[in-house]
């Protein structure tokens, strides 16, 4: 049975935010100006983003009430009411509560009846993961359609004073700092069918490749610096202590980051080694890093083996729309949809590389016509 | 991107391919290897570098047998080939003396280097590359190559900067990793014309891949072994 994506929807809260904007409402650390920030936005390349928090540090939207409002877009241009909804899978990074899970809290403020429901917990990939639990959902009949959404509301972990409290502010880590000018809010969702309507994609395959048990930690919260496992937020006698120490903080081990591009490309040779994919298939290539990130003596050999895909052939809206984790790659797929040019037959290739503990997910989509 | 960026004929680029996901493969089990993951996760001590690069210094004294070895087994219809090899072998058989400079300044002792013997891995790696550069034309080498060469380039852009920065090291005694670092483009794109020159059916693919994936196999091991080094 073949699974399609018939629609697509995103919503991002609030008006944009320029870079020399971020920290009138992130706030300023120790109340001076970050001295890394810059270094860090030439490399990840973003311009502008969207929180879902104000100046004052007050939530706008919660995380739920997002990700609502992105399957209510996509329910909006959809050929489905509500109610014929038979599956709900839904990723975050971090849900409004600990618990339940976040799956639920969407159900709710969707107002969703008697849905299966799934929730994918993890990084960038996650909803990668939700994805592929829907998709297997509908390829082996269970349900005709499910509702996909990933949403993200990291701000709240980068407001000055989350800092302050760890007493990083006068000693400001790179690793510390480094996802405060990278990661932002939003949400995205699509809609999967088992039949197909208007000029929509169908799913050939999703596949992923983890790597945690050959990797250290790369991005996390819940550690301290040094990434002792062994103790954990949890594992103080207050949460109080534990954000004193400073583990409470979101951090990535930049020294790591670089096992991402060769994950990716490992992945890749693997799908082209197993035949699902060639290079010279892919008509648009939607990866959760821009391509310049990619850049470097492994792309190079990438192009010397004849697997790399050229430059006009990615399609990234991350400068624009900014990096919302999980999130980035149903924004970037939706936008894709509504506003680029495609034929039957093209194939969108999509790709999510993790850092966390590094899970990299490749998905084949083929343009199809009713 | 040009044409005349894709150096590599069709079966070179596949052999490229093969070689890279066994150098990924390969990078990974390192990050298993106890005494490389206490590396990664910080917890290294100077200790353990003087045992890391009192293992290696075998390996690197071999390493140069094994390369004149192979050039020597290449007849005339490899004559370019072997020319290569010999500049390889000239350019790198007194590396180890780099290595017990380092050994020293990090506060080891140069007669216990010096004395040391192989481990079971550098034993097993030795006699595997010594075998196959005995044979005519031992042309698979170049994945051996590829893996060594690729461990060079990792020790000069991450392991040396690790040590020092866990050690309080200043780059004094990470003299041989970060020299692995010098002239990097010019010797891939040696290896590219040598790929190309010498693998140009299945057969060779195949045995260029398989000598890569037990050099890998057995440099792990070689490795892996250094935390079982019996006290001397």
């Amino acid at each position: 049975m073949d699974v399609y994506i018939t629609s697509t929807g995103h919503f991002l809260p609030g008006d944009p935010v320029e870079n020399d904007q971020i920290e009138e409402v992130l706030g300023y650390v120790g109340g001076k100006p970050s001295r890394l920030k810059r270094r860090i936005l030439e490399a990840n390349g973003i311009q502008t983003r969207h929180y879902a928090i104000d100046k004052h540090h007050r939530t706008t939207i919660s995380n739920s009430e997002m990700a609502s409002r992105a399957g209510q877009d996509c329910l909006d241009q959809s050929f489905l009411a509500k109610q014929q909804i038979s599956m709900l899978s839904c990723a975050t990074s971090q849900g409004d509560v600990v618990l339940p899970g976040f799956g639920s809290m969407v159900q709710a403020d969707l107002d969703l009846e008697d849905i299966e429901l799934q929730t994918s917990h993890g990084i960038c990939s996650s909803s990668m993961m939700a994805l592929k639990a829907a998709f297997t959902n509908l390829k082996t009949g269970e349900h005709d359609n499910a509702l996909v959404i990933a949403s993200e509301l990291t701000s709240r972990l980068f407001k000055a004073s989350r800092y302050e409290a760890a007493g990083v502010d006068k000693r400001l880590d790179f690793n510390a700092e480094f996802l405060r000018f990278m990661l932002s809010d939003g949400a995205g969702a699509t809609l999967l069918e088992t039949r197909p309507r208007g000029t929509c994609f169908r799913i050939d395959w999703i596949r992923g490749f983890s790597h945690a048990d050959s990797f250290p930690v790369c991005m996390s919260v819940g550690l301290t610096q040094d990434k002792k496992e062994n103790r954990t937020w949890q594992d103080y006698q207050t949460y109080a202590e534990a954000e004193a120490e400073g583990a409470l903080l979101i951090r990535q081990d930049v020294r790591l980051l670089e096992n991402i591009v060769k994950l990716g490309v490992d992945g890749f040779l693997r799908l082209v080694d197993q035949g699902l994919v060639t290079a010279d298939q892919i008509d648009h290539l939607l990866c959760h890093y821009s391509s310049h990130y990619f850049r470097g003596k492994i792309f190079d050999m990438l192009v010397k083996s004849g697997t790399a895909v050229p430059d006009e052939k990615w399609y990234s809206n991350l400068a624009a729309r900014g990096n919302t984790g999980c999130a980035s790659i149903m924004i970037m797929l939706d936008e894709f949809r509504r506003t680029q040019s495609y034929k039957t037959g093209d194939v969108v290739f999509c790709m999510v590389p993790e850092s966390g503990r590094f899970n990299t997910v490749y998905m084949k989509l083929t343009v199809a016509e009713e | 991107m040009k044409k005349e960026d894709n150096v590599l004929t069709e079966q070179g680029q596949q052999c490229l391919q093969n070689l890279l996901r066994i150098w990924f493969d390969f990078e990974r089990r390192l990050g298993k290897v106890p005494i490389i993951r206490r590396l990664e996760q910080g917890n290294f001590s100077i200790e353990d570098y003087q045992k890391l690069i009192r293992n290696l210094r075998q390996q690197v004294i071999e390493g140069s047998r094994w390369i004149s070895r192979c050039a020597s087994s290449f007849d005339r219809d490899y004559a370019d080939v072997r020319s290569v090899v010999i500049g390889h072998a000239r350019d790198e058989h007194r590396d180890y003396e780099m290595l017990e400079q380092d050994y020293v300044a990090a506060g080891g002792d140069l007669a216990d280097i010096q004395k040391a013997d192989r481990n079971p891995g550098s034993e097993a790696l030795h006699a595997f590359l010594m075998y196959r550069a005995s044979l005519p034309n031992p042309i698979d080498l170049i994945g051996a190559m590829w893996i060594i060469e690729g461990l060079g380039q990792k020790m000069a852009s991450d392991w040396a900067k690790q040590v020092d920065k866990i050690t309080d090291g200043d780059g004094r005694y990470t003299q041989f990793m970060r020299y692995h670092g010098e002239n990097d483009d010019e010797h891939l794109e040696k290896l590219y014309q040598l790929i190309d020159r010498v693998c140009k059916n299945e057969i060779q693919l195949k045995s260029i891949t398989r000598t890569a994936t037990v050099v890998a196999r057995l440099y792990a091991m070689q490795l892996d072994e250094i935390d079982n080094e019996q006290e001397t």
